[in-house]
């Protein structure tokens, strides 16, 4: 069949991109999409990519992105979507989603789509605009993400979230929640609603001009026809699926290849004590200088042997067990037998790297769900979480040694290790049977609940309890005038002979 | 591992069956626990039958069991059928109760279960007495059915359960619902909720008493670590279900074998009309005279050749068309090339061996569950249901000759056969999956929703709203309070000023 990728850029790219190469050799034509700027998309790939031009530079994308990561080094980290939705994030997201605007201009590309005659659509949704090419060529679509942000996923797919044990996302709660934290977590959820619609306004803007008729962001969600999510029930909160809802999480980790012989080297001479691996993911490039050196100070301190993937200027107190690297193979180092803890942003890559590999964490979450991650971890006494903004060298020095030494935290990450890895289908197979499964059926329509079909107040049956309700005070109310009326009736003389009475007094 | 089975008698116990030979395959042992009076649980070499005694005997069994269902061919769809049928489970359930008090209060067996220390109970919870030993043993336990009274399975799972668009059983209604359906769904589990109570509610005493504190039904439900259903999206709506929850409809037909040479005798001398395949299942043994008359005319009347499952009188006007036995390999004879049609009572497993095999139906739905499957079947256009009270011998000659001749009978079926057969791995693995990975993991403690922990009004946040409320209603009522005085103040003289002129005027 005929596949069309929309990816996002960034990490996000890397476990889409396996899914998309396991997909070929089963015989599958693959055309992806991509803009002209980019950090990851832009490497050659063994598939037709197509790409678009945009109308900002790279170093626009740089700027933007550096200016959303630094803010988070400074300010103090909230709790929740929304201050997300105000910080400076907003500039770079607006980049990202007139990336859709320039696609649907380039009128070539939109021709030479729409003569293809895909079979589906396999998109990341985190820039929109593969939900409007989805929606705009009238294809079924197949959704690759890690989460849905804002209560997308919820309407989107029809699935209820109770908030009273599903926590929100970036709220760092857990599913048992005391009277303030559900406050806290309801009054979130109904935020959501409240300012989503405008964090999005420029994607469905833009989808709104090429569609040639207003949308909604549930209007581009609900015709998705599977969900492939990248999580699990090790990570994730058990919580209500449907089933056009697919877990996928730990897609990224099943294939480990031995260490290169440069790395082979620095595990070898690590000792007894051996290694720990320290990556902030590969959007982070710099850190400040100041925490650079408390970091590397604490580093210093502690007898294993540091493999720091960072890119920024190296501290000048760095000591001599601490190893700077552009680049690490983070997965094939955690599978090492002599990693021993493993620091990290606490993405979702990474965390599910340290679960599958069975290394215990110690985390600086920085923004999105990594906080979610961190907590969960933390909860689960497989990690310790530090403050990125107040944390110290003693702070950091403190969590390595507790994670390293404390038992407790090698035993749960193992135990979490062991269920994540039970299980009846590996979630690479997972993801290509369902993109295939949607390209073989020309969607998922029997998977489609009819709560699609319905207005809220319909979904919650308030009609029909208003009407029953209705009913109920009807019939009170007329059993209740009857019998007033037949009291009236039987004791009617009395009553007259009462007022009577009293009229004559007067 | 060793694996302790309580299944429930009947077609129940047809399909778990498979699920302990393939245990057995994979070098577990499998002891399945049933009353010494038995219809279908026979013993087997891949399993050790251990039987207890009962106090009654196998007539009393057979006519409390099974008595009940000669009514459904007799009486029109009332009143008088639902009391009956009330009285039917109230008598067949004193008699499961009998029978698991039976079982619990005898020690000797108990202990020497107990000493075998299993790593997990299979059961089918229809009525959940090996749920109650489970507890009682402290084992986990695997739940393996088609579906529950009143829809427990929902209840016990915390599954969310909106009435809007998930038809509730035995309504009739589809997911696509106009308003009084809604009202009718909403109000049609009500009674049954009385049914469960009395069903129920000796068992939860029962338990309670043993355990030496209160549970429900719901309680010793929840006992469950993982639920295999017998259910499938193709077939039913998609509905929220949790992360426990594993749905494997169509296991009972995975495993084909080839026919043995008296049926294939059979099929081979049908010719090009081929054959049409008659079973109103394991349970129904005899029908009314009259009504078999008048079938065995219809089957006289259409080309194919009829092989009917049937262990009462032969009717007298039996065409030559038509052979009666007292067992058919249905699986087997349902996957020939040959067969045309299936007249079916639209029980579960029936159901699924027909879209798995591709067969064209005519249901006669006699009770339960089958009139829901009937009207699914039917409104996907594989079908035709009659009414097996009213049916003439016409109606089934003129349905079987529209399900045999009319083509699109047969493409729905092979398409919903298509998306069927179409997934990641068969019912038959995921469902020996579960059973192991709860022995392996001694239960599945994360995959436990914190909703059970949960109090309903604390699971619908209504606790929150009406704090929520009340502090809206607060402010609300400060600030207008405080408006009024501020108003008084401003305006204070005035209102005097109008006082004393009043007072002056009189």
């Amino acid at each position: 069949g005929k596949l069309l990728v929309v990816p996002m850029d960034g990490s996000h790219w890397f476990t889409m991109q396996m899914v998309v190469e396991k997909l070929l050799p089963k015989g599958h034509e693959v055309v992806v999409v991509v803009p002209e700027v980019s950090w990851q998309l832009g490497k050659p790939l063994n598939f037709t990519v197509k790409t678009y031009s945009v109308s900002h530079t790279q170093e626009d994308l740089n700027r933007e992105f550096k200016f959303f990561i630094d803010s988070q080094w400074k300010t103090q980290q909230e709790s929740g979507v929304l201050p997300l939705l105000t910080s400076p994030a907003q500039g770079f997201f607006e980049l990202l989603f007139s990336h859709c605007r320039s696609l649907f201009k380039d009128k070539k590309l939109v021709e030479y789509l729409k003569q293809s005659s895909f079979d589906a659509v396999f998109l990341d949704p985190f820039d929109v605009c593969g939900l409007t090419v989805a929606k705009y060529f009238s294809l079924p679509s197949v959704v690759f993400s890690r989460g849905i942000f804002c209560h997308y996923l919820e309407e989107g797919s029809q699935c209820p979230s109770p908030p009273s044990y599903v926590p929100r996302p970036i709220l760092k709660l857990t599913d048992t929640m005391t009277f303030k934290e559900r406050v806290w977590n309801l009054l979130s959820y109904m935020g959501e609603h409240a300012f989503c619609p405008s964090f999005f306004k420029t994607a469905t803007d833009i989808a709104s001009e090429v569609l040639q008729t207003p949308v909604t962001m549930t209007d581009l969600f609900s015709p998705v026809s599977v969900w492939l999510l990248r999580t699990d029930f090790t990570l994730e909160l058990p919580r209500p699926v449907m089933p056009n809802v697919i877990h996928i999480g730990g897609i990224n980790c099943h294939q480990r290849k031995p260490v290169s012989k440069e790395f082979e080297a620095y595990v070898n001479a690590s000792g007894e004590h051996g290694i720990v691996v320290f990556s902030l993911g590969s959007m982070v490039s710099e850190i400040p200088e100041k925490k650079a050196m408390e970091i590397a100070e604490a580093l210093g301190r502690i007898p294993q042997t540091l493999l720091w993937r960072y890119t920024g200027t190296r501290p000048s107190n760095l000591a001599k067990n601490t190893i700077l690297v552009k680049w690490l193979p983070q997965n094939d180092l955690l599978g090492h037998p002599k990693a021993r803890a493993f620091i990290t942003h606490s993405g979702s890559h990474g965390i599910y790297e340290g679960i599958c590999n069975g290394v215990p964490m110690v985390m600086m979450p920085l923004f999105g769900d990594q906080m979610d991650n961190a907590k969960r971890m933390e909860t689960r006494g497989a990690g310790v979480t530090l403050n990125v903004l107040e944390m110290t060298a003693d702070d950091l020095e403190n969590a390595l040694k507790t994670v390293i030494n404390n038992k407790s935290y090698k035993e749960n990450i193992m135990r979490l290790s062991s269920l994540h890895k039970d299980r009846p289908i590996e979630p690479l197979d997972l993801a290509v049977f369902w993109v295939e499964y949607v390209m073989r059926h020309k969607g998922a329509p029997h998977l489609r609940p009819a709560a699609h079909d319905l207005t809220w107040y319909q979904y919650h049956s308030l009609d029909v309890i208003g009407f029953l309700l209705a009913i109920v005070l009807t019939v009170v109310f007329i059993v209740y005038k009857s019998c007033a009326y037949g009291c009236r009736k039987c004791f009617g003389g009395k009553g007259r002979v009462k007022k009577s009475h009293k009229s004559k007094t007067h | 591992g060793k694996v302790l089975v309580f299944p429930m008698e009947g077609s129940h116990w047809l399909s778990i069956r498979d699920v302990v030979r393939e245990l057995h395959a994979r070098g577990h042992q499998a002891v399945v626990l049933a009353p010494e009076v038995t219809v279908h649980i026979k013993e087997e070499d891949f399993f050790t039958l251990q039987t207890y005694p009962v106090p009654y005997t196998k007539e009393e069994y057979r006519h409390h069991l099974l008595g009940h269902l000669q009514n459904f061919f007799e009486t029109e769809f009332s009143l008088k059928l639902v009391l009956q049928t009330m009285a039917a489970v109230n008598n067949v359930s004193t008699f499961y109760v009998r029978s698991c008090r039976g079982l619990l209060h005898n020690t000797a067996l108990i202990q020497s279960l107990n000493s075998s220390s299993f790593d997990v109970v299979l059961t089918d919870p229809f009525f959940p007495c090996g749920a109650v030993l489970a507890m009682y043993l402290r084992v986990p336990a695997v739940f393996f059915l088609q579906s529950m009274l009143c829809e427990l399975e929902f209840e016990a799972t915390n599954s969310p359960n909106p009435s809007s668009y998930i038809p509730r059983l035995l309504t009739l209604n589809s997911d696509h619902m106009s308003f009084l359906d809604r009202v009718k769904n909403m109000l049609y589990p009500v009674p049954w909720m009385y049914l469960c109570h009395v069903n129920y509610g000796s068992l939860a005493r029962l338990a309670s008493d043993l355990l030496q504190r209160e549970v429900s039904v719901v309680e010793i439900l929840r006992h469950a670590s993982v639920w295999l259903l017998r259910k499938d999206f193709v077939f039913h709506y998609p509905r929220p279900f949790m992360p426990n929850m594993v749905f494997i409809g169509g296991i009972n037909c995975a495993n084909r074998k080839p026919l043995s040479q008296e049926f294939e005798a059979y099929v081979n001398a049908s010719g090009e009309h081929g054959i049409v395949v008659f079973s109103l299942g394991s349970m129904v043994s005899e029908i009314p005279e009259k009504k078999a008359m008048e079938i065995a005319e219809a089957l006289g009347r259409i080309p194919q050749t009829l092989l009917w499952r049937y262990t009462g009188t032969r009717p007298s006007n039996l065409a030559k068309n038509t052979i009666l036995v007292k067992w058919l390999p249905q699986n087997d004879l349902l996957g020939h090339p040959k067969a045309r049609a299936f007249i079916t009572h639209s029980g579960s497993h029936g159901i699924y061996e027909g879209i798995c095999n591709g067969v064209p139906m005519v249901m006669m739905p006699l009770f339960g569950d089958q009139m829901d499957n009937a009207k699914r079947m039917e409104t996907r256009g594989a079908g035709v249901t009659l009414n097996v009270l009213e049916m003439t011998a016409d109606d089934l000659e003129n349905a079987l000759k529209t399900v045999i001749n009319n083509k699109s009978y047969k493409e729905n079926i092979m398409r919903l056969s298509s998306l069927h057969k179409d997934r990641p791995i068969e019912p038959l693995d995921l469902a020996v999956f579960w059973v192991e990975y709860v022995m392996r993991h001694k239960g599945a403690p994360h995959l436990r929703p914190a909703a059970h922990d949960l109090t309903w009004y604390q699971y619908h946040s209504l606790d929150v709203i009406g704090f929520l409320l009340a502090i809206v209603l607060t402010v609300v009522f400060i600030v207008y309070k405080s408006c009024a005085y501020g108003c008084r103040k401003c305006f204070g003289g005035k209102g005097r000023v109008k006082k004393s002129h009043k007072s002056k005027t009189h």
